[in-house]
Formats: C-alpha cells, structure tokens, sequence
C-alpha cells in the first residue's frame, strides 16, 4: 500500500522539482524584464505578503469571488432544477442560455462598464456571469435524467412539489451540478481577474496592473502563482464535495 | 373457448367474482384505458375484499401495469370508475401502497431513508420514524443493512427494501407490481413465502401482479386472467387452497390442479409464444 502511494507520488515529485529546476534556471538566464528566477518570485512573495498589501488585496478580491460565485450558485442550481422541470420554460430559456454560455464573457464588460460603472456590483456581475452557466447548464442537464418511475414512486407517494424537490430532485442533481462548480471555479477566477483589470481596479488584479506597470515582473510571478494555487486547491476542494455528493453512486 | 373443467368442480368466472372478507376494499368499475389511440382495457369490473388477494396474470404487455397504476391513483381511468375505502380514487392516497417491478428505490437513499420515505412524507416525526422503521427493517429481513446504498445490496435485498418501505405507511391496500419478476428463481420462491408469512401476521387487501402462474395460484385467494387486445378479465378462478400457505402447498395435488387450470385459460387462444412458460 505504502510502496503504491510511493510510486504514484514519485513521477508526479520528480516533474515538480524539474519544473522548479528549470524555471530557475531559465529565469536567471532571461531578461529580468520578462522573466525572473523561481528564488526570485518566492522572495518577492515574501516580500509583498510581509507588506501587509498581498493580504488586503487577498482578501478583496476573494470577497469578489465568493459573493459572484455564491450568486451563481444561488441562481444557477434552482434555475436549473426549475428548468428541467418546466418543460416549456425550458424551450423558451434554453436558446438564451446557449448563446449566453458559448459568448466569451470578456466581451461583455465594457458593456456592463457603461451600464453599471465601476461599483463592486459590476464585478460581481462580471464574476456571476462566468461562473453561473456551467452552474446552470450542468443542474438542468442533470436533472433531466432523473427517472421517470422515480418521480412515479414519489407521486404513488403523495409527494408533494416541495417534497419532491427536497427528497428527489435537489439530493439526485447534486452530483450533477457539483460538477457544474468544478468548471465554473476555473471560469470564475478568470471573470475575477478581468474585473478587476477592465472595471475599477482592485485585488489580485490591481497588483498585477501595478507590478507590471513598475517593472516588477517578480511580483507579477508571484501573484499569477498565488491565482494559479487558489484554483488548484479550489478544484481539489470541488472534487472532494462532488466525490461526497455522489457517494451513493455505484 | 375454454378448456374443458377439469374433474374437481372449479368455481366459474361469474360466480368467482366475489370478494373474501367482510367488506370489499377496492371497486373496480367499467374501467377501460387508452393511451391516446392505443385502448389498453375495457371494461374491467374487480372487488377485492379487505383479507383478499387477488393475483393478475396475463401476457406481457396486456395493461397489469397499467391497471394497477390506475388503482393507485397515478393515471386516471378513460372509462369506468375505481373506489378504495369508499373514496373515489383520482389520484394517490394514503392507505394504498405500491411495490414496484424495478424497486423504486431511491439510489441516494441508505436502505433506511428509503424505508423511511413514505413515513417522512406522511408527516412523521423523527421519533415515530426512528420507532417504526428498524421494525419494518427487521420484519423483511434487511437488519445490519440499515447504512448501505441500494447499489450494495442484491436485487432480492432492494426488493425487501421496497416491500417494507411500502409496509412502513401501514396501508391497507397493498398493490404489487411483478414484484420478483427482478430476481432470481430462487430468491424468489424465499420472497414469495416470506411475503405470505408477512401478510398472514397483518392481513389486508393486496393486488397481486404476476406473469408466474404458479406466483399467482401460490398467492391469490382468486386468479384473475387478463387476456386480449384490447385486454379484458377473461376468467376469474377461485383458489380455494388453504392458508396459511407453505412451501407444502406447492405439493399439494389441489395446487397441481389449479394451475393447470390457469395454464389452460391462458394458453386457450394459443398466444403461447408471448407467453413465458414457468416449469
Ligand atoms: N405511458 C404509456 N404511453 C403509451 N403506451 C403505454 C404507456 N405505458 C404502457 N403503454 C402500453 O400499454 C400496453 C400495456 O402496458 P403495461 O400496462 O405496461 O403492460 P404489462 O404490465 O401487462 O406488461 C403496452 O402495449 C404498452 O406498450
Ligand atoms: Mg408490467
């Protein structure tokens, strides 16, 4: 058991300390205007988390994060429920939805810029419409299959609306919709980050803006790592609530 | 039409249409039922009594499920009307219960929610449910079970499950749907009598569904023989083996006699291809 995880683990150690090796090696023999070494970004990390302002903008755009998304996922699961229960809604919607899913958000801001200005609603908006269509998409496609007989025993049941979304429809879709998060956490950060660059300027993305505007290519390392990370571990976290969700999966 | 009456006098299909028991449960009346274009039944005329079971067999495709979806309440009739405890049925109600073909069983549900469902749904409170269900558990046989998925356990297992989540709400018509038709044959003859054992400690009216026609000789008080296109009770047949019923009466030459009596009915019209043959 243990010499398995061993041997699992290994080539995965192994390409991480490559990777490390040779952005080290690379960035001290590149421009520091383009790249700069993997010491050098650690010690800029240090260094901007030390300054108390990799916190506070931490903590900004994570606020941004979590309110768009939660938004999202308020929305996005009893929309999708609602739809895949209503079947003509779902004609009529469905098309809006399409479209709206396959546009590249980014397109939109500046529409939302001259609509709402440079509020934190915005944002929010921005963050929301990333997040919420595979959110959306993934509740009504799963709720869809739900089976037939399924809801049948419910009603042999006297189950009622609320009953069957409670006891049947919301626990089956779960997995579906978790599944919806996983992909939306990706999509999100990127809404984050582009509110923060094109609307008013804060968070994360502020400290690229000013890192790249001082020629501090170690901090812009340094913060694009710490996006990349928090994705990562979102991910994992994803995985981890939709594997829990679905336990009752054969 | 009908294969000659065998030596032993067999009630006939006018006179066996009689409910046991003190009152009839459910009345069925002139009930016909079309899928748009396509007519599944006509004039379906059933009682059964408040300790009866009435056993259904017919071909595949004949309107059993149909009928008993019509009975719980889940279609409503084209013809005809059905009444259960003297309440016209329109839709589900409280005192009916279905066991299902395919279980029914909620896959995210552990064996005890799901044996819990209705009760939960009836408004119980947790209480009464953390009474009643390890009870129903115990009864079908599902105890050390109570944690696990559907998924874990065999089909014999998920039907027991279904059959007790149906007890659960204390019904007094019971209506099953092919129960066994799932699991395997030997499973399924441990089901069949532990089915009786259960009904014999709580009797109530019970609707059985079956293609077996020894299933239906073993648990009916009547046979009730669907046949045609569209299907129509061809004959009723009154089984008048005694209960309790055991693994015995499979030997008795009266229960020999009965269901060589329904294979006849059924096979008359020489539909046999359609039909599956138990040995
Ligand atoms: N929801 C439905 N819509 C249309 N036709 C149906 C539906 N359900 C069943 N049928 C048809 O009605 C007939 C009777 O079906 P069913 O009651 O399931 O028969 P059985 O249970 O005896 O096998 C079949 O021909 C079947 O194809
Ligand atoms: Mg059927």
């Amino acid at each position: 058991m243990r010499r398995e995880s061993i041997h699992r683990l290994l080539p995965f150690v192994l390409s991480l300390a490559a990777g490390m090796a040779l952005w080290e090696i690379v960035g001290r023999h590149t421009s520091a205007a383009f790249m700069v070494p993997l010491s050098e970004t650690i010690h800029r990390f240090w260094q901007l988390a030390a300054s108390g302002q990799l916190g506070t903008q931490f903590l900004d755009s994570a606020t941004l994060f979590a309110t768009g998304f939660a938004l999202a996922l308020l929305v996005g699961m009893p929309a999708g429920l609602l739809l895949a229960r209503v079947q003509s809604l779902r004609v009529a919607i469905e098309p809006y939805i399409m479209i709206l899913y396959a546009t590249p958000m980014v397109a939109l801001i500046p529409f939302i810029l001259s609509l709402m200005g440079f509020g934190f609603a915005p944002k929010v908006l921005v963050v929301f419409l990333f997040a919420v269509f595979p959110i959306l998409y993934n509740t009504i496609e799963g709720a869809r299959s739900i089976k037939p007989e399924l809801i049948e025993v419910a009603r042999s049941y006297r189950s009622r609306e609320w009953a069957l979304w409670r006891e049947v429809m919301v626990p089956y879709t779960l997995p579906f919709t978790m599944t919806g998060v996983r992909q939306a956490i990706g999509r999100a950060l990127v809404g984050m980050v582009a509110a923060e660059f094109f609307l008013s300027s804060t968070g994360l993305g502020q400290l690229i803006m000013t890192a790249t505007q001082n020629f501090d290519t170690g901090g812009v390392f340094a913060i694009i790592l710490v996006i990349g990370l928090i994705g990562v571990g979102l991910m994992r976290f994803g995985l981890y609530i939709e594997t829990y969700f679905a336990r009752w999966r054969d | 039409m009908n294969v000659a009456a065998p030596t032993t006098s067999i009630a006939r299909a006018k006179t066996a249409g009689r409910p046991v028991g003190a009152k009839a449960r459910i009345r069925v009346k002139g009930l016909g039922k079309r899928y748009g274009t396509l007519e599944v039944f006509r004039n379906i005329d059933l009682e059964v009594g408040d300790r009866e079971i009435v056993a259904i067999v017919g071909p595949s495709g004949c309107g059993k499920t149909t009928l008993l979806r019509c009975i719980d309440g889940l279609l409503p009739a084209s013809e005809g009307e059905i009444w259960v405890n003297d309440q016209r049925i329109t839709q589900p109600i409280a005192s009916v219960a279905m066991v299902f073909q395919h279980f029914g069983l909620f896959p995210w549900k552990t064996v005890y929610a799901n044996i819990a469902y209705g009760l939960k749904l009836a408004g119980a409170t947790t209480a009464e449910i953390a009474e009643r269900v390890p009870r129903f558990i115990a009864m079908v046989g599902l105890s050390g079970f109570e944690h696990a998925y559907p998924y874990q356990i065999s089909g014999g297992m998920q039907q027991r499950c279904g059959l007790a989540r149906a007890l659960a709400v204390e019904p007094n018509v019971l209506l099953m749907d092919e129960p066994f038709a799932a699991v395997d044959a030997q499973t399924r003859e441990i089901l069949q009598f532990e089915l009786l054992r259960i009904w014999e400690s709580r009797p109530t009216a019970m609707v059985f569904v079956t293609h077996s026609i020894e299933e239906a000789v073993l648990m009916g008080d009547r046979v009730v023989v669907l046949k045609g296109r569209p299907s129509g009770i061809h004959e009723t047949i009154t089984v008048d083996l005694p209960r309790p019923r055991s693994r015995g009466t499979l030997r008795e030459p009266r229960f020999a006699e009965l269901r060589e009596r329904v294979w006849g009915i059924l096979m008359s019209e020489a539909r046999a291809a359609e039909f599956h043959l138990e040995k």
